[in-house]
């Protein structure tokens, strides 16, 4: 049977007399020590959750939310468009008639299982209504129990866009139909 | 007819002399979009989009009113006829109000599949300009019209006044106005048959209220079927869907070309009888005294109260059970010496039946009950039945004051021992037709907690007595 005989290391004589490796490692230790201590406010690290970032660019793709149109209706039409694009399967929908004058059909039932949910951003792209977006800056997601992260459309309603223009596209000066 | 060979670009083609061009065309799996031309309902040539080049002719012809000629060279691919294809597709498309997001067709659509194949082309005119309709009328038996997204191809108009006779719908008003409607107030009824014209609509001008906004298509799986509703046994296709975490969902049944049973449709009745085979409209659990309990409980009940019967027993079977089915259930009543009758009071439904699919016997195997010796002597069962102690009753609707056990598809309203079988839509099986023909049919709908069919359940009883 054939083997392979593997080097070890740590046989030369610097390493073998320990001290050089323990104080070089210290010294960069204490050297971190008193620099941050002697300016607390250049600590790369955040005390999250205390302190939130503040660099999350627009592109990020946080937590969904549905949007509004200009009349604070429902944009979404329930084409199934998301559903369709996701590859986790995670969106499921329910269609209704819509009886408002806005348009003919809108979802009864609008549920992301975020446990699911590889935020990809499929769903937005596929979306024709710009009905669903990701830009809610909410990148942690909490909650007591499995089913609690299956959150249904009344909630991603109440989600708010972590950016100006806050509700729509056409603030944006998009055409949006 | 004598065959001829034709050329359809470059490719040689043996067809019937004077046949239309456009369906050996479809047949030979060469593409050309159309709208007007149905085979069920013949030429019209109204919609001009079939067009296509004919050596020797000027100009392109529309395909669905030439016929085969010896000879014929015929292109559907070159720049020109693209052109002439883009073009009218252009004029279609021109009022079109582009709502697919919101159209049940969208995915089953004649205007999407052939903008993707000949349009491509940039809209000349904004949508405000638009000539605007009515979005959502309801002509009555589940059919919904959309005036915009209609092409007036005319297959609708044609269906109620061609093959079902009451003319129904007509095209009213011209040019841009020209849109379809019903005569006031009567609506859309066609004698039972009106949703063949959701099937007939290419495009989503007519649909379906009974499947609107319940699934998009593309997520439904079409399988091949029976309906069990009447003894025609119509072929069919089950549209069904298993959901992610719930069962597998029947959405729609829609009409299968079969030339010798049903042609190219169904009747409503049985197109909307997929309600009672899908979800929670069959019975899943064993029921006693109102309460569910295992299929082992269930059983040994069952063998308890046969014991308990002795010789009293009597064996109902439904003349709509499978060949497979029914064949079970006699080896198991010869086996065990229980008188077993084939008859169903009320299974003649004398206003049901017509003169273009619909039968009075709404029973789906009959035929096989003679061919298989289940007895179909009714007084002859009627005195068996007044002398029995306890009556099995295999999914027979006929009404009995004896104690019974039910096998039954269809949760019974009852205290007595019922037992789950599965419906026709989850077992494969065979049933004779009205007309002597043979027809098999596979299972389609995969349940997340199966029921097993009456065959197998019967060797489930065998095994355990």
């Amino acid at each position: 049977m054939a083997f392979t005989v593997v080097p070890r290391h740590g046989n030369t004589l610097k390493e073998r007399m320990y001290l050089p490796s323990l104080i070089g490692g210290l010294s960069t230790t204490f050297g971190t020590f008193f620099k941050n201590i002697s300016d607390t406010q250049a600590i790369p690290t955040l005390e999250y959750p205390e302190i939130m970032p503040t660099d999350i660019t627009s592109r990020y793709r946080g937590h969904h939310r549905l949007t509004h149109r200009d009349d604070g209706s429902i944009r979404c039409v329930a084409c199934f468009m998301c559903a369709t694009a996701c590859p986790a399967q995670c969106i499921f929908i329910e269609a209704v008639e819509r009886n408002d004058g806005c348009d003919e059909k809108m979802p009864e039932r609008f549920d992301i299982d975020l446990l699911e949910c590889v935020f990809c951003g499929y769903c937005v792209e596929a979306c024709p209504c710009d009905a669903i977006r990701m830009d809610s800056n909410i990148f942690s997601i909490v909650a007591k129990e499995r089913r609690d992260f299956v959150v249904g459309k009344e909630y991603l309603l109440r989600v708010r866009g972590g950016y100006e223009p806050e509700t729509s596209q056409a603030a944006l000066g998009g055409e949006h139909e | 007819m004598n065959n001829v060979t034709i050329t359809v670009n470059a490719q040689t083609l043996s067809a019937p002399e004077g046949s239309i061009l456009l369906q050996v065309l479809l047949d030979n799996g060469v593409s050309v979009p159309h709208f007007c031309y149905h085979e069920a309902l013949g030429v019209d040539g109204n919609c001009r989009m079939c067009m296509v080049e004919i050596e020797g002719q000027k100009r392109p012809q529309i395909a669905c009113n030439t016929r085969v000629k010896e000879g014929m060279s015929i292109r559907t691919l070159s720049d020109s006829i693209m052109a002439v294809k883009r073009s009218i597709l252009e004029l279609e498309l021109i009022n079109h109000p582009v709502d697919c997001p919101i159209c049940d067709q969208a995915g089953e659509c004649s205007l999407q599949n052939y903008y993707m194949e000949v349009g491509l082309y940039e809209s000349r005119i904004d949508r405000a300009d638009k000539v605007r309709k009515a979005k959502k009328v309801d002509l009555g038996s589940h059919v919904i019209l959309d005036q915009e997204r209609c092409v007036l191809c005319a297959r609708c108009t044609r269906f109620t006044e061609n093959i079902i006779g009451t003319g129904d719908l007509v095209i009213a008003n011209r040019g841009n106005h020209a849109c379809v409607t019903t005569f006031e107030p009567q609506g859309l009824k066609a004698d039972g048959y009106a949703m063949n014209v959701v099937d007939l609509c290419p495009v989503g001008a007519l649909t379906s209220g009974d499947f609107r906004f319940h699934q998009r298509v593309w997520f439904l799986k079409s399988d091949p079927s029976l309906c069990h509703g009447c003894a025609r046994g119509c072929s069919i296709f089950i549209d069904h869907y298993p959901q992610k975490y719930g069962d597998d969902l029947i959405y729609r049944y829609r009409p299968r070309v079969e030339r010798e049973v049903n042609g190219f449709f169904i009747c409503d009745e049985g197109r909307l009888s997929y309600k009672n085979h899908t979800g929670d409209a069959t019975l899943t659990t064993p029921r006693y005294s109102g309460t569910a309990i295992t299929l082992s409980e269930a059983l040994e009940l069952y063998h308890q109260k046969l014991a308990a019967s002795g010789s009293g027993v009597v064996a109902l079977a439904s003349p709509s059970l499978s060949c497979e089915n029914l064949t079970a259930l006699r080896d198991y009543c010869l086996q065990y010496a229980i008188p077993l009758f084939g008859v169903e009071r009320g299974s003649f439904d004398e206003t049901f039946g017509d003169d273009f699919l619909r039968l009075n016997d709404r029973a789906a195997n009959r035929s096989a009950l003679p061919l298989l010796g289940i007895s179909e002597d009714e007084s002859e069962m009627n005195a068996a039945l007044c002398a029995a102690s306890l009556v099995l009753n295999f999914d027979n609707q006929t009404p009995v004051s004896v104690d019974q056990i039910h096998f039954c598809v269809h949760p019974i309203d009852t205290r007595e021992l019922q037992i789950p079988i599965a419906p026709y839509t989850e077992q494969s099986g065979s049933i004779i037709n009205a007309f002597g023909k043979v027809q098999k049919f596979a299972s389609t709908i995969r349940r997340r907690h199966p029921v097993p069919p009456l065959h197998e359940l019967l060797s489930t009883i065998k095994g355990l007595a």
